[in-house]
């Protein structure tokens, strides 16, 4: 035998590792994780421990016990694809939110949204959007409660929690329903309202996206869309009213849905003309629906437009270098 | 501040060169082994002829192998010596052919070919068909062929992009035998009956951009980016035309050359020597002393490891051309060619072993595609056995870059793909 080895073309690849982006996505929620411990206590670190634990626990599972891999091939094929999935859910959940809610979640989304698609790569719809949907809509009122006053606000120590606030009255629920803006620009910016863990500061998501840019995994575009045009429909929708644009793309989840959720790889469009008429679809209907529920919608948006990709990739195929249409050759023959 | 306006085509890839290891080594010429296997089919077309047959002495320079057909080349000794045989061997991509394997034996004899008319355009074209003068850049189409287009053509370019990493063989072409390019570009411009000669030089090879300029010939910088290389990239870098799909560059009066062709072309019609041997780089870090040879076509690729010190403990993978488009091997007494542009032994730490894993759509096949194409869905669809949708993605306007699968995260292979698809789309017919 032989010491070399044999293999095909191209025989240098670049370091980059689905691993890798993967840890950098993970690096990239750490600002949001840690701003959202700090406003709400050890209670968010604990509901976003369980859903990162359940999420990794359930590829396990499905590996074992479904696809019959040893533990040995789980720890060799894990790509952290279950745990970013697990992150996002947790900062999707309310700070008091019962421990069963995320774990629920996390089984759902890479269960039944991942792996019995065929696993990492060929989901339709993002598994953290579809786990968070699916627990809002079963559980209803359970799991729309536990929203709590930040405690940094409440001046109470770390470990105590928050004043309980009644569901809806989150600051982009107040202004939905009743144009009250009670929270400041600055206090939405960097996130001390009530809300989902991960999703109050904008700041702290729009540093994890910088880095993500930065690492050449995003392409700063595709949100940076997103939100403008959730904004600016937002100011359309209310009589060209220039105050809700700030309000709009500050809070609720559109941060951490436009860098984080409606940018996943997997079920985004791979055309720039794809994207480009993507996002701007998000952005409408994210906003329309909000003016007319009264509600955060942007979960919803980003699953329906979810199930849409395929077809941009379908009907959107770039030209290729050198692309002479049928009309000009036969012309230019004739 | 930008000494040069620097050209170059949307998408590709940007990585370390890797040139450093043998960028600063002369060409050395090295001492003709004991043995040569000169294969008959070191060219596009059908494979030659013998000429000669075992037991016959042969010197270096003579006609070993006659050409045969529209696409054919000719074949000639590299060395002095005896012909032992003629034998069925693998070259580097693994096709068998016939090999004249010549014993050489200690003699100055050289033959050359007889004088011609230098300023005569057909007997320049004429010549470059005798010395047997195929593209040296990897290609091996027969270049009196190429020199003959069917389209009206009003511009010849000097590939001096090299845009593949480890070879540096072109840029001390280039460096130390200028003027010989220059001239010989020249003839290959003469013998199509043009005058507009450009180089196109990547910007790692300004030192070359300079000398080249010095000398009075038309250079154009080009951004240093894979595959600069690449005929139809090298074209819409150089002069802005874009070759149509499926199209030759005559389809927009355009003609590229390889500067080691333009060298060969020098000697044949300066010199009357016939292309026997070549320049060409023998990198990675797996060889102990990296260089730049001449070497007589048919030499081993295993004398050429020990000539440059050997292959070390580390070295892995052994390549025949360059890391992104050429062929690895692990049998090392496969020899030379006319096309055999540089030698590798890449380490650990260089090449690659990874696993393919799923693919995660992260759409940075489609960013580097040189040709605009979604290799993402090229792969998945010929997987799957529809060759028809990868077809509609651009399979048949792949040229096999491997710009994709080098920025590919999930490490797919998928120019392994595009040559499935290809084959069988063949075979449907």
């Amino acid at each position: 035998m032989s010491k070399f080895v044999f293999g095909g073309s191209p025989h240098i690849k670049s370091p980059k590792t689905t691993k890798g982006i993967m840890i950098d996505v993970c690096i990239a929620l750490m600002p949001a994780v840690i701003v959202g411990i700090v406003f709400f206590g050890l209670n968010a670190l604990i509901v976003m421990l369980i859903s990162v634990a359940s999420a990794v626990l359930a590829e396990f599972l499905y590996k074992i016990c479904f696809m019959k891999k040893s533990p040995r091939d789980f720890v060799n094929e894990f790509d952290f694809t279950s745990m970013v999935t697990g992150l996002l859910i947790g900062m999707n959940m309310p700070p008091l939110a019962n421990w069963y809610i995320p774990v629920i979640a996390s089984f759902f989304a890479i269960m039944i949204v991942k792996m019995l698609f065929g696993g990492t790569g060929k989901n339709i719809v993002n598994p953290a959007i579809a786990g968070r949907i699916f627990v809002f809509l079963s559980f209803g009122i359970v799991a729309a409660n536990g929203f709590i006053e930040p405690i940094t606000n409440a001046g109470s120590g770390f470990f105590a929690t928050g004043d309980v606030v009644v569901a809806g009255s989150t600051p982009l629920g107040s202004m939905l329903k009743d144009g009250d803006f009670w929270a400041t620009n600055l206090q939405l910016f960097l996130g001390n309202v009530p809300g989902c863990i991960g999703e109050t500061s904008a700041a702290a998501l729009i540093a994890g996206g910088l880095y993500l840019v930065c690492r050449g995994e995003l392409d700063f575009r595709w949100p940076l869309i997103y939100i403008v045009v959730t904004g600016l429909m937002a100011v359309a929708l209310n009589g060209f009213n220039f105050n809700w644009f700030l309000p709009s793309i500050f809070s609720g989840g559109l941060m951490l849905g436009a860098i984080f959720m409606a940018t996943d790889y997997v079920t985004s469009p791979n055309t720039v003309l794809g994207n480009v008429i993507y996002f701007i679809a998000l952005g409408v209907i994210t906003a329309v629906l909000r003016h007319n529920n009264g509600t955060e919608v942007v979960s919803f948006a980003i699953l329906l437009m979810n199930l849409t990709v395929p077809l941009f990739d379908k009907y959107i195929v770039p030209k290729p270098f050198g692309f002479v249409k049928k009309a000009k050759q036969a012309k230019k023959e004739a | 501040m930008e000494k040069f306006v620097q050209k170059t085509f949307p998408h590709g890839v940007h990585f370390h060169d890797n040139k450093e290891l043998s960028k600063d080594v002369p060409l050395e010429r090295m001492p003709a082994p004991s043995d040569v296997f000169i294969s008959v089919s070191q060219h596009i077309g059908a494979p030659s002829s013998p000429v000669v047959a075992a037991g016959d002495k042969v010197v270096k320079g003579q006609l070993i192998a006659e050409a045969n057909g529209g696409l054919g080349s000719k074949v000639y000794s590299s060395v002095c010596g005896e012909v032992v045989a003629i034998v069925k061997k693998a070259g580097a991509t693994g096709a068998v052919s016939d090999h004249i394997h010549i014993k050489t034996v200690e003699s100055e004899e050289c033959m050359t070919l007889a004088d011609i008319d230098k300023n005569d355009a057909q007997s320049v074209l004429q010549r470059i068909f005798e010395a047997g003068i195929v593209g040296m850049g990897g290609a091996g189409f027969p270049t009196n062929v190429k020199l003959k287009p069917s389209k009206p053509v009003d511009t010849l370019i000097i590939n001096a992009a090299e845009c593949e990493p480890y070879i540096t063989c072109d840029y001390r072409l280039l460096l130390e035998k200028a003027d010989q390019v220059i001239a010989g570009a020249n003839y290959l411009a003469k013998a199509c009956g043009l005058d507009n000669v450009v180089f196109g030089v990547e910007a790692n090879k300004l030192d070359c951009a300079e000398l080249l300029m010095q000398k009075g010939a038309k250079v154009t910088v080009l951004k240093k980016k894979y595959p600069q290389g690449a005929e139809k990239e090298l074209i819409y870098a150089v002069n802005g035309r874009k070759v149509p799909c499926g199209g030759l560059p005559m389809d927009v009066g355009v003609i590229v050359q390889n500067v080691a062709t333009a060298f060969a072309a020098y000697e044949a019609v300066e010199l009357n020597k016939p292309l026997y041997e070549r320049a060409m780089t023998v990198s990675g870090r797996g060889v102990n002393s990296p260089k730049n040879l001449i070497v007589a076509n048919g030499t081993s690729y295993q004398d050429i490891f020990d000539f440059c010190g050997g292959l070390n403990e580390d070295a892995l993978k052994l390549i025949s051309g360059g890391p992104m488009m050429g062929f690895a091997f692990i049998d090392t007494s496969i020899s030379t060619t006319k096309t055999t542009g540089s030698i590798l032994a890449l380490t650990k730490k260089e090449t690659s072993l990874m696993q393919p894993s799923p693919c995660i759509n992260c759409g940075r096949c489609a960013r580097a595609c040189p040709m605009n194409l979604m290799p993402m869905y090229i792969d998945f669809y010929t997987l799957a056995g529809d060759y028809d949708t990868a077809v509609k993605y651009g399979a048949l306007n792949c040229f096999e870059c491997g710009s994709c699968a080098f920025s590919c995260p999930a490490k797919r292979a998928i120019v392994q793909s595009v040559r499935l698809c290809k084959k069988k789309l063949k075979e449907r017919k």
